[in-house]
């Protein structure tokens, strides 16, 4: 099988100063996988590079096997079934919820698909129906994050990013969200995620990346990777 | 006397013009670019003109009330926007130099609308040249000291430099003190040379010349700014075309400038280096390939 | 009691062009964080492409607008690819520089074109006076302001209900993701710019029209006004830049009819050091610029 995603010795600096280096990672359709890290270890540079908000200094990055994605430009790489759920949210917080969530089907020029594919978001997350004509800034973070989730749905992707979609969320709320990703990746929606909550990140992905100081140090399946030493030590209690 | 006939006129105002960039390079050390830069100059004028032309005082005594004068206001405008934000504070400048000029325009005893004239002509090259060789040593010498130094790094990095104990009151008072009486010294020069001040002269369309002097040269280095007006004031001069064609080739640089040298003429590597890694990839998405 | 009315009148008519064109100007501030200084001699452009549509094409009121707008719309077009695209991610003060440098270009070269003196607009509506009720507005008055209202609610319409106003707003507030939900944000930047020319093309038209002339520098009383109404303004909502204007003009308006005109610019900057003073983000919130 062809992978959905093949990044290869990918590097990016910001000036002088490298990011990430000789990153290599891949994908098969219809997996989860999580890339573990520390703050400042470059997980989001990576899912910014895959982006195309973020220019690679050298490497590739294969989609669908014949488009490499540092040679486009964002608005591009969405068109191919790119989707983002950003870190922190980054809703439009001036926009009304429903606004966000049309944004979110930008690309759509089909205004009867569009009104369905909000109605299938309201479908799941009844919260956001209630809220729709609020501005997203009003909401609660846990609420935020469904828009966010919503957004990047609702344009029916076949590969999500999600960039630490737990932080600064209640537990309660982690938990949800993470059941939430099961059952998008259960749609058939192929996840690539980045975490520093890795035991329900690990619990949930079938392949992982142990990412430090931007290269890849750990990989292999999530089950396995749990019982590294390093990863233990650092992500999974030892060393708190 | 020195005299260099048809080059004199084109020497004295480039001359002027270094005197105030170097107070502008002084002001803006660290950080706080001023909008008023015509303003200051303006009242320098204005304060030797009442002096020399109402009050019949002779020139030295004059330039040096107009000098004070000038560092007055500077600590003043420095005082009031210390807690401003960059932009506001760019803003706020630009209101008191329109402000100065307003009240120039309606103030009967310096002649209003019409401007003073009627100054006496006391300036001459061996002034200017002089007073341009010390205004660069004096800007020399704030850059290389420990409040020139604290200025720059208030600059780069308002909360680091708070951390090492510089104060900011004390950088601004100074840097705008010292900055402001050059400006004012130069802006009575050219009263002196010129004979005649009217408010419009004090305004933000004769403060961006500086301005562009300043950026266009580059504000990492003294040098940049002072060879910029230089070459500034100089060349149009020079260009005996008419006035619009000037202005279009002084608009045309700017632009050039600006596309082709945005940190300015003369730059520091170890500065610029450092200025490439703090600039962050931000909106890269609509900028692609400029890595 | 009347005259006071008329005074507010006249006022709100000058109002509404420094509406039109601080809302380009702010548009454009808001969309590309640009400080485009030549956005009034945009404006002048329009002024002169329908002075020449007149003289060359036809005064019919409508090919003479349409030609400001073309004009206009072109320079803004030229303008954003040429300059302020490439200097894209740069320094505020930078692109606030080089569109200066633009604006100075474009006076002096109309300067060469035209003479540096105001030319005379052919008289395409007659000089009569229309009663409104207890005031009256001449018959130039009245298009200048029908123009300028027509022009603020399509700019209120397309960005409050469009598909593309909303992606505006969205690039306005954040670009990268706007970007990585397929907005071309290189694209709104241009629609933004040429959108706000084309509103100042159509608004200095009915300048000319009103105070029967052209002029190469009519950016200088127009362009540092814009400036200072999106500053008080703050640059939040759309709806306080247009207030703003319109007060300012009603403002300008009793001052020159009941003290002077020289104290009209005091009034103006005293404003704008009050508001900054008390209110560093204008009276009605900004984002972070």
């Amino acid at each position: 099988m062809s992978a959905l995603l093949k990044v290869s010795g990918l590097s990016v600096a910001y000036g002088a100063v490298p990011a990430i280096l000789d990153v290599s990672l891949e994908l098969q359709p219809g997996e989860v996988r999580v890339i573990l890290g520390a703050n400042g270890a470059g997980k989001t540079t990576i899912i910014k590079t895959l982006l195309g908000l973020v220019r690679a200094r050298s490497g590739t990055i294969q989609f669908d096997g014949k488009h490499d994605l540092t040679r486009l430009k964002s608005h591009q790489i969405h068109q191919l079934g790119i989707a983002w759920v950003p870190e922190g949210r980054q809703l439009w917080g001036s926009l009304t919820v429903l606004e966000n969530l049309r944004m979110g089907a930008f690309i759509e020029h089909d205004e009867a698909k569009v009104e369905k594919g909000i109605a299938t978001m309201f479908e799941r997350f009844p919260r956001l129906k209630e809220r729709r004509h609020q501005l997203a800034a009003s909401l609660s973070g846990g609420e935020q994050q469904m828009v966010a989730i919503a957004r990047a749905l609702i344009s029916k992707p076949r590969l999500l990013l999600m960039d630490e979609p737990s932080i600064g969320l209640a537990p309660l709320v982690v938990r949800d969200i993470f059941d939430l990703v099961r059952a998008i990746n259960q749609d058939g929606i192929s996840v690539l995620m980045v975490e520093q909550n890795a035991r329900q990140a690990l619990a949930l992905a079938h392949w992982a990346y142990l990412l430090e100081i931007g290269q890849i140090v750990e990989s292999g399946p999530a089950r396995e990777i749990s019982t590294k030493e390093r990863v233990q030590e650092v992500f999974l209690g030892g060393a708190a | 006397m020195l005299t260099f006939g048809f080059w004199e006129p084109v020497i004295v105002i480039a001359a002027i013009n270094v005197i105030l960039i170097c107070g502008l390079y002084i002001t803006a050390l660290s950080g706080a670019l001023s909008m008023a830069t015509a303003a200051f100059a303006g009242v320098g004028g204005y304060v030797s003109a009442v002096l020399t032309t109402n009050l019949d005082w002779p020139f030295v005594p004059a330039l040096a009330v107009a000098t004070v004068s000038g560092a007055i206001i500077g600590c003043i405008v420095a005082l009031v926007t210390l807690k401003m934000k960059d932009f506001v504070l760019k803003i706020a400048t630009l209101a008191v130099g329109e402000a100065l000029s307003i009240a120039a325009f309606n103030i009967k005893y310096v002649g209003g609308a019409n401007g003073f004239s009627g100054i006496p002509l006391y300036t001459t090259m061996t002034w200017v040249l002089g007073v341009a060789a010390l205004s660069i040593f004096v800007a020399w010498r704030v850059d290389k000291s420990r409040i020139g130094l604290g200025a720059r790094a208030i600059r780069d990095d308002m909360v680091a430099a708070a951390s090492t104990g510089i104060s900011l009151r004390t950088v601004r008072l100074v840097t705008f003190g010292i900055g402001s009486a050059l400006i004012a010294l130069g802006g009575a020069l050219l009263a002196h040379y010129v004979l005649i001040i009217s408010p419009s002269q004090l305004g933000f369309l004769y403060s961006l010349n500086y301005i562009v002097f300043l950026l266009a040269g580059g504000i990492q280095t003294l040098w940049g700014p002072v060879l910029t007006a230089i070459l500034l004031s100089g060349i149009p001069e020079l260009l005996r075309f008419a006035n619009e064609y000037r202005l279009i080739a002084y608009g045309l640089i700017i632009v050039a400038v600006v596309m082709w040298r945005p940190e300015g003429l003369i730059t520091r590597s170890r500065r610029s280096a450092k200025g490439n890694a703090a600039a962050k990839p931000d909106r890269g998405a609509a900028a692609p390939a400029k890595a | 009691m009347d005259i006071f009315l008329q005074q507010i009148m006249n006022g709100a008519v000058i109002g509404s062009t420094y509406a039109v064109v601080a809302v380009g100007f702010a548009l454009v501030f808001i969309v590309l964080r640009v400080v485009n200084f030549a956005h009034p001699e945009i404006f002048m452009l329009g002024m002169f492409s329908g002075l020449w549509a007149a003289l060359h094409i036809s005064d019919n009121l409508a090919v003479v607008l349409v030609a400001g707008a073309i004009g206009a719309g072109l320079g803004g077009l030229v303008l954003e690819r040429a300059v302020i695209r490439p200097l894209h991610g740069r320094n505020m003060l930078m692109t606030l520089l080089a569109t200066l440098g633009v604006s100075i270009i474009l006076q002096n070269g109309m300067a060469i074109i035209t003479g540096p003196d105001p030319v005379p607009y052919p008289t395409i509506i007659p000089n009569m006076s229309v009663p409104l009720g207890p005031v009256s507005l001449t018959a130039r008055q009245l298009v200048n302001f029908a123009a300028c209202i027509i022009l603020l609610i399509t700019a209120s319409y397309y960005v409050r209900g469009t598909k593309y106003g909303r992606a505006t707003r969205a690039v306005a507030e954040r670009p990268d993701v706007a970007a990585a939900f397929g907005v071309n944000v290189s694209l709104i930047s241009l629609i933004t710019v040429v959108f706000a020319s084309l509103m100042a093309g159509i608004a200095a038209v009915s300048v000319g029209l009103l105070y029967g002339s052209a002029w190469a520098f009519v950016g200088l009383l127009y362009g540092l006004k814009a400036f200072i109404i999106l500053l008080v303004a703050g640059n939040r909502y759309f709806e306080g830049v247009v207030f703003v204007a319109i007060a300012l003009g009603i403002i300008e308006a009793l001052i020159t009819g009941y003290v002077s005109s020289g104290m009209r610019d005091v009034v103006t900057f005293t404003l704008l050091i009050g508001v900054l003073y008390f209110r560093p983000n204008g009276v009605f919130g900004s984002y972070n610029a």
